[in-house]
């Protein structure tokens, strides 16, 4: 025990002192800054989100902006309870939330502020490059189970969701499982539920069985993209920007900032930086669309 | 054969002599008692017998201690097989945490001398009879031991040494957590028992070894001082210090 | 002076021990209130037997059949996993081991149980999962097993470090008796060792058990949460614990699925009760 007791303190001291250095840079920040924004909501968009704030940050450096993920959902609870600024969500406010947050004395007013694209991916191994809208229902619903059904090896499907605190589960069921709310169908009670995108991605390049679906923007070559088609006498269109600005695509959605009527002036100066032309243009970057209305690329 | 014999025999724990050259042949079949002041060796040339030293941590020993005809130090020895033959029971009650039976039963499950459960019956009924447990304790065999008295600890330790048919056992000091009765109860026990074992016992109380010893020896600070028959230990010592330590000049 | 210090110290103390009781009165009552609520308008049963749980569906379902079927399996295979592995180490770090060996790996255990959970999910998601599923031939890796297994892993050092205790606690008079009596070390260690330390063990195991069945954010990130009534451990489990953190923070208070979260956590404590009310009993009659 000799050595491990005479480093157990000192390790624990090191720590410590780790520990309240850091808490003192932190604090020094805040002091030096003047306006602060949280900033809540999908997790499709906060690295989006975060890289217009360090933009914007850059020119306005008084600003503090506090960005985090958990869903749109959760964006939109924290909206209603007054615990942030601006909620960033991947589908349009709830009737029921809408309710909710004019009882709690707030008016939520929506800025589309880009285009989403939902890709379906599969591993890079799969020979499957295309489905229509009625596939991937039914492989979403647990209908068809086995890749050999799409002329593939037998396999299992092994199928991946967001968490149904997700806006891109949201969207995904209504646009693919529910046909935009016309029928009553459910994802299949086998469909796996990943806690993020990320986790969603991964599980897809390492298994050769999966397929899942995600935002454009975590999309790249050690996935493979699946084209997709309306019915069988449509044609397939690849989830890229440009098929989803002139709207061929068929899962792609707005994107929108949601804030209370009342907002300050910080609030309004953050959300013109996002809508303006520069920042439209860095959109693509993160790998989404910018909002149609606003710009033309 | 079931002599003791010691041939120069030395212990140490790490630098500490603990015992000096031991030279002595323990005879069988009648109680041999060893006395001394604390700390003279004779619980350490005790638990030498059976070995039950080598628990402790940096003991190392050289001579001999001869057991049964071998030499107990000797490489090839079987330590399981010895201390089964050399009984002990120690200077606190220690009974297991398990059932009065499966207390007595321990010894002959654990060495597999028996393994039939009506064999067993008899031998754990036998032992507790020798002890005169059996009376008390024969409807409560499944109760946990914990819960008897101090004394009937003491003789159920005793009944778990003699289940397994030792030649020799070794008492530790055995009777000074006892009440005076119960102390005298457990001597006779000693007594009567003598007849077929070889009893060794280490004691603080003088007069426990001159009532029922037929042979003492003397420690001091780790040298066997003396041995003799407790009569001629008691009325005519030879030597100086146990003359001394019998008058309660020191101890 | 004196007195007056002695009076307030102990009265502190009283107030602190109070408090504990208050705040388990009052996690309780919450608790109930916001489950009650529940049961009254969905019904017990339907929920506790009901097996589709979608949440956000209009009209919603609440079965939570799958979610318990799933943290038991789970917790089952962490135990089986866990207990055996956790109590053959305290033994060998107490009885056996030599001493320096036996200071440095009760450092490391102390230091595993010290590993904060998203980082054992984070470690079984990027090695574990793959190789579980190319060893096992399943159609992916995150099952109950790889969950049991990870969990097993951060149940192991509460197992060790106090059973070892209870084990390091034995009398030393119960080791020499029963070696006096001709058993050998593992038969000392098997049939008096381990009886003498059962009730520390038993302590021990209901802890590990306890932090395996709340533990939430490792088993999320692993065990696939796909809320189907599993046929084997190789199958995709949700458990409890999971889907109260990946739901709770999208909820609107009061709503329906908020007060059924609430329901579950009020399962998950009847459940913890239970176990240990088991275990308090096991240990009763063991001292008969």
């Amino acid at each position: 025990m000799g050595i491990m007791n005479f480093f157990k303190p000192i390790l624990c001291t090191l720590f410590f002192l780790l520990c309240v250095s850091i808490n003192a840079c932190t604090q020094n920040k805040q002091v030096n800054t003047d306006v602060s924004i949280k900033i809540k909501g999908s997790d499709t968009i906060v690295n989006l989100v975060q890289m217009w704030t360090e933009q914007f940050i850059e020119k306005n450096p008084s600003f503090n902006i506090n960005i985090t993920g958990g869903g749109s959902g959760a964006g939109f609870a924290a909206l209603i309870n007054k615990t942030c600024d601006i909620v960033m969500s991947s589908r349009p406010i709830a009737d029921k939330e809408c309710k909710l947050a004019k009882y709690n004395n707030i008016l939520p007013v929506g800025f589309e502020i880009g285009r989403d694209g939902l890709a379906v991916i599969v591993n890079k191994n799969n020979i499957i490059d295309k489905l229509t809208i009625e596939e991937v229902k039914d492989i979403f619903t647990g209908k068809i189970s086995n890749w050999k059904s799409f002329g593939w090896e037998d396999r299992e499907i092994v199928v991946l969701s967001r968490e149904s605190n997700s806006g891109t589960y949201t969207f995904f069921k209504n646009k693919i499982i529910r046909h935009n709310n016309k029928s009553e169908d459910e994802f299949s009670t086998n469909v796996l539920m990943m806690p993020s995108s990320q986790s969603v991605y991964n599980e897809v390049c390492q298994n050769p069985n999966a397929i899942g679906y995600v935002g454009m923007g975590f999309v790249n070559n050690n996935v493979k993209v699946i084209s997709i088609a309306t019915d069988i006498h449509s044609q397939y269109i690849a989830p890229i920007p440009l098929n989803v600005m002139n709207n061929k695509y068929p899962i792609s959605r707005p994107l929108y900032f949601y804030i209370d009527y009342k907002r300050d002036s910080a609030v309004n100066k953050f959300i013109s930086y996002v809508l303006s032309e520069v920042s439209q243009k860095n959109i693509i970057k993160a790998g989404f669309i910018p909002a149609k209305l606003n710009i033309k690329t | 054969m079931s002599q003791i014999i010691a041939k120069n025999f030395n212990l140490y724990y790490n630098n500490f002599h603990a015992l000096k050259d031991i030279n002595v042949t323990i005879n069988e079949h009648m109680i041999t008692a060893m006395i001394g002041p604390s700390g003279c060796g004779k619980s350490s040339f005790l638990r030498a017998i059976n070995r039950i030293n080598d628990t402790i941590e940096g003991v190392t020993t050289t001579g001999q201690i001869n057991v049964l005809g071998q030499d107990i130090y000797n490489k090839k020895v079987n330590i399981n097989a010895l201390r089964r033959n050399v009984g002990m029971v120690f200077q606190r009650p220690n009974p297991f945490p398990i059932s009065i039976y499966e207390n007595v039963a321990f010894g002959l499950r654990v060495n597999r001398i028996l393994t039939k459960k009506n064999m067993i019956d008899i031998i754990v009924e036998k032992s507790l009879r020798d002890v005169l447990l059996w009376k008390d304790l024969k409807d409560k065999l499944k109760k946990s031991a914990l819960n008897l008295t101090l004394e009937q600890q003491q003789r159920l330790c005793i009944a778990r040494v003699l289940a397994v048919e030792p030649h020799i056992i070794l008492l530790d000091e055995s009777c000074s957590s006892l009440d005076p009765v119960a102390v005298q109860r457990i001597e006779e026990l000693m007594l009567k028992l003598k007849d077929q074992y070889t009893i060794v016992m280490v004691t603080h109380n003088m007069q426990q070894a001159a009532r029922i010893s037929h042979d003492t020896i003397f420690m001091l600070s780790g040298n066997l001082v003396e041995f003799n028959t407790t009569k001629n230990i008691f009325s005519k010592p030879i030597k100086r210090e146990t003359q001394d330590y019998i008058s309660g000049k020191y101890g | 002076m004196r007195k007056i210090i002695d009076s307030l110290t102990e009265k502190i103390i009283f107030i602190c021990g109070m408090l504990s009781i208050v705040f388990v009165i009052l996690i309780f009552s919450f608790l109930f209130k916001e489950g009650f609520s529940f049961f009254k308008h969905f019904g017990c049963i339907k929920f506790v037997f009901g097996t589709l749980w979608y949440p956000t569906s209009e009209p919603a379902q609440f079965g939570i059949l799958p979610l318990i079927i799933g943290s038991f399996l789970v917790t089952l295979g962490a135990c089986i996993v866990a207990i055996p592995i956790g109590i053959m180490t305290a033994l060998y770090i107490s009885e056996i081991a030599p001493k320096y060996l036996r200071d440095i790996l009760k450092f490391l255990v102390e230091l595993i149980a010290t590993i904060p959970s998203v980082v054992i999910g984070f470690v079984g998601m990027i090695f574990f999962v793959p190789v579980v599923k190319l060893v096992f031939k399943v159609p992916t890796g995150l099952t109950a097993f790889s969950g049991a297994i990870m969990l097993a892993f951060m149940a192991i050092p509460t197992i060790v470090t106090i059973s070892e205790d209870a084990i390091h606690s034995v009398p030393c008079h119960y080791r020499e008796g029963a070696l006096a009596l001709g058993a050998t070390k593992w038969q000392t260690i098997r049939r008096v060792v381990l009886k003498a330390a059962m009730p520390g063990i038993i302590a021990a195991v209901m802890l590990a058990i306890g932090r395996v069945v709340g533990e939430t954010m490792a088993v999320m990130m692993i065990t696939g949460n796909a809320a189907s009534i599993p046929h084997s451990v190789f199958s995709p489990v949700r458990t409890m614990t999971a889907t109260i953190a990946a739901e709770m923070g999208e909820t609107v208070r009061g709503s329906m699925h908020y007060q059924a979260l609430f329901a579950i956590g009020l399962v998950l404590f009847v459940i913890t009760f239970i176990i240990n009310f088991i275990a308090d009993l096991l240990l009763e009659t063991k001292r008969k």
